[in-house]
């Protein structure tokens, strides 16, 4: 294997050759780690009994993190120390041109002094309120330095549209996009875009590592994830978290002060998040089996096809999808709609489609939820008393409305046949975020094109 | 809650008021019932008298075709469908070894049906059982008492049986010679057991080993079929 291969990664093997002189400084940990009663991988940090696991040949194997190649307890994690072995730029790599902001502006310099000085921080920024481009600034230094960076999220959409926004405002700096289905081979880069499973596979690598949407599933659910992002920066390295909506854990770390937080109420157009408004229906899913949308939603669906706006429709389920498809074929039968979910093989055009206004209508489960942008559209939720609709999933869909700055409004309605304490926090959140900015000045004065 | 071994959601099992009064330990599906509702079970009278497949219980086309030896008859539980898919790429290539536990009790019932002297599972080749840690198909069969009646012939770098179409399929040599002395089959009933009927080729290659060694009939069961 080449040695750079091996910086700052970990690689599972048996045994391990490196080509060049470096086999001394190879280092090697167990895979695994056995106690009487638990084995505990030493990828994932995840602990399973002992009698789960075991294999007929007596080795045991963890059931964490298959998907990133199996750990069984015979094999060993290899890694070579990270030497930033990165080309020292003397002018800075940004070619980005863009303005922040004054509020944006405050938060990128917070940004900066955070990954100078190797600390865990969160950034706190309202949905559509520029968090990446508040990064840039921090990065660039980094950058400079000769330091190596991370930026990880734990939906593959995220990623693969974070990449071409790196790939132009860093456009000297050598990049990779790591995720499950890649076809291109791992190279050593400086700049490392990639799903947070793909941290699983570094070690002590990264100088500054960026998790974007991380209350989102599966790293907020996943002890495992949590590790690997620990452990995927150096011991000194920086660690920034990003979310509109963070977890009561994240918010709780942040009352007890183990976490440092800078924070942005206002979207960068100066305009108010668009407010959430509830209408109550009554069992939306029996109106359809009759081919027919509720009425408040019919009433809503008119208003918006006369001004002729494009819509996201979320549902609770893949399987709410068909009817309410057929539904509004039926009662409005010139209306171009087209549905999406996570197993859909045509996702990705689909989603293009809307974003080039070929469709009047997308149907979709919580996938578009985050990380997506479309230009001018209102938004509907059917069934927002749905569990799986969190407090976090609500505001994030909302938030879908009114990002762009030539168009920073739009409607953003909910339909549930009662109201619950996800939607009463929902809006809750969006009144409070909107007056805090309106009480810091944040909206109307300085809206930029 | 127990989570789904295939999608990881949470089953929400309620317990019926059986359960609740029996006060027996429940025991936990492994997968959610969204899971097992995928499942497309073959039913024995509707299912291809050479291969198993869904069909009418005549021969299917491929069977009319070509199947040696030809008093070799098939079971298959299963479709070969995606969530099978899903299941065998867990199980087998990322190797999650639990996996062998969701089929079990279906799979000893099924054995037990056929009243075999002989229950032998496929082996797989000694690079491939080092890599996995185990045999697919001798997990499947854990509860039940098996003999390892076959073994694979030391051949060099077979290419995997998924990796060719039909026609490559069924020109594959015999890949298994006898692990036992050929008098424990004689005039023995033995069932054969695979994971996947596919061309049929690799379990009639056994079989055909079995009945020259003296079986008074060999019969085959695999979890799928396609």
């Amino acid at each position: 294997m080449k040695e750079k291969q091996l910086f700052g990664r970990q690689v599972l093997a048996d045994t391990m050759s490196v080509e060049t002189n470096q086999q001394s400084r190879l280092i090697r940990r167990p895979a695994m780690i056995e106690t009487s009663q638990w084995v505990i991988c030493q990828r994932c940090s995840q602990k399973t009994t002992k009698q789960e696991v075991r294999l007929p040949n007596s080795h045991y194997y963890c059931p964490h993190c298959f998907q990133l190649g199996r750990v069984t307890s015979n094999l060993w994690l290899w890694s070579l120390p990270e030497p930033n072995q990165f080309v020292q730029c003397a002018a800075s790599p940004l070619t980005w041109t863009g303005e922040l902001t004054p509020a944006q502006d405050a938060c990128s310099r917070q940004i900066s002094d955070i990954f100078a000085a190797g600390k865990t921080h969160l950034l706190w920024a309202v949905t559509g309120a520029g968090k990446t481009e508040m990064l840039f600034h921090g990065i660039a230094e980094a950058l400079m330095k000769g330091l190596r960076v991370g930026i990880a999220s734990p939906r593959i959409d995220v990623c693969l549209e974070l990449a071409p926004r790196f790939q132009a405002a860093f456009s000297g700096i050598s990049q990779i996009v790591l995720y499950g289905e890649m076809e291109r081979p791992y190279d050593y880069c400086q700049l490392t875009i990639c799903t947070t499973h793909q941290l699983l596979r570094f070690y002590h690598a990264f100088d500054v590592l960026v998790i974007d949407e991380v209350d989102a599933f599966p790293f907020a659910a996943d002890p495992g994830l949590n590790y690997a992002a620990e452990q995927a920066k150096k011991e000194s390295g920086a660690l920034l978290y990003l979310t509109a909506t963070p977890s009561k854990k994240l918010q709780r770390q942040e009352r007890q002060k183990k976490l440092s937080v800078s924070y942005l109420p206002a979207r960068y157009h100066g305009h108010p998040l668009p407010e959430i408004r509830l209408k109550l229906t009554s069992r939306w899913r029996q109106s359809l089996v009759k081919k027919r949308l509720p009425s408040p939603v019919k009433t809503i669906l008119r208003k918006i096809t006369s001004n002729q706006r494009h819509f996201l429709l979320f549902v609770p389920h893949v399987k709410d999808l068909e009817g309410v498809q057929s539904a509004l074929k039926y009662q409005f039968p010139d209306m171009e709609v087209a549905t999406v979910h996570a197993g859909d093989e045509n996702r990705h055009e689909k989603v293009q489609q809307m974003r080039n206004g070929e469709l009047d209508c997308l149907v979709t489960t919580t996938i578009l939820e985050r990380g997506v942008t479309f230009a001018n559209i209102d938004v509907i939720v059917l069934g927002a008393d749905d569990a799986v609709f969190s407090t976090a999933a609500l505001v994030q869909i909302a938030g879908r409305a009114g990002r762009k700055a030539a168009y920073p409004t739009g409607l953003v309605n909910f339909f549930a046949d009662r109201q619950t304490k996800a939607i009463k926090e929902a809006r809750r959140q969006i009144r409070f975020v909107n007056r805090k900015a309106q009480k810091e000045g944040l909206i109307g004065g300085q809206s930029r094109g | 809650m127990a989570e789904c071994l295939l999608c990881h959601r949470n089953s929400q099992e309620q317990l019926t008021l059986w359960q609740l009064l029996n006060f027996q330990p429940v025991e936990h599906s492994l997968l959610c019932r969204t899971c097992l509702g995928s499942l497309e079970a073959i039913s024995p009278e509707q299912a291809c008298a050479g291969c198993g497949r869904a069909w009418s219980d005549q021969l299917c086309t491929d069977c009319v075709q070509w199947r040696e030896p030809s008093n070799f008859k098939n079971r298959a539980m299963f479709q070969y469908n995606d969530l099978l898919k899903q299941y065998m790429s867990q199980y087998k290539f990322y190797g999650d070894y639990r996996l062998r536990k969701v089929f079990q009790t279906r799979i000893v019932h099924e054995v037990n049906r056929f009243k075999a002297d002989l229950v032998v599972p496929i082996p797989i080749d000694a690079a491939t059982q080092q890599r996995r840690g185990f045999n697919q198909v001798a997990g499947l069969l854990e509860p039940v008492k098996t003999v390892e009646g076959l073994m694979t012939l030391e051949s060099d770098k077979q290419q995997p049986q998924s990796a060719k179409n039909r026609q490559e399929r069924l020109k594959s040599k015999q890949p298994f010679k006898l692990n036992l002395k050929a008098e424990k089959f004689n005039k023995k009933r033995v069932l054969i057991v695979d994971d996947i009927y596919t061309t049929g080729r690799t379990i009639r290659h056994a079989a055909t080993l079995l009945l020259d060694a003296g079986a008074s009939e060999v019969m085959g069961l695999t979890l799928a079929h396609g």
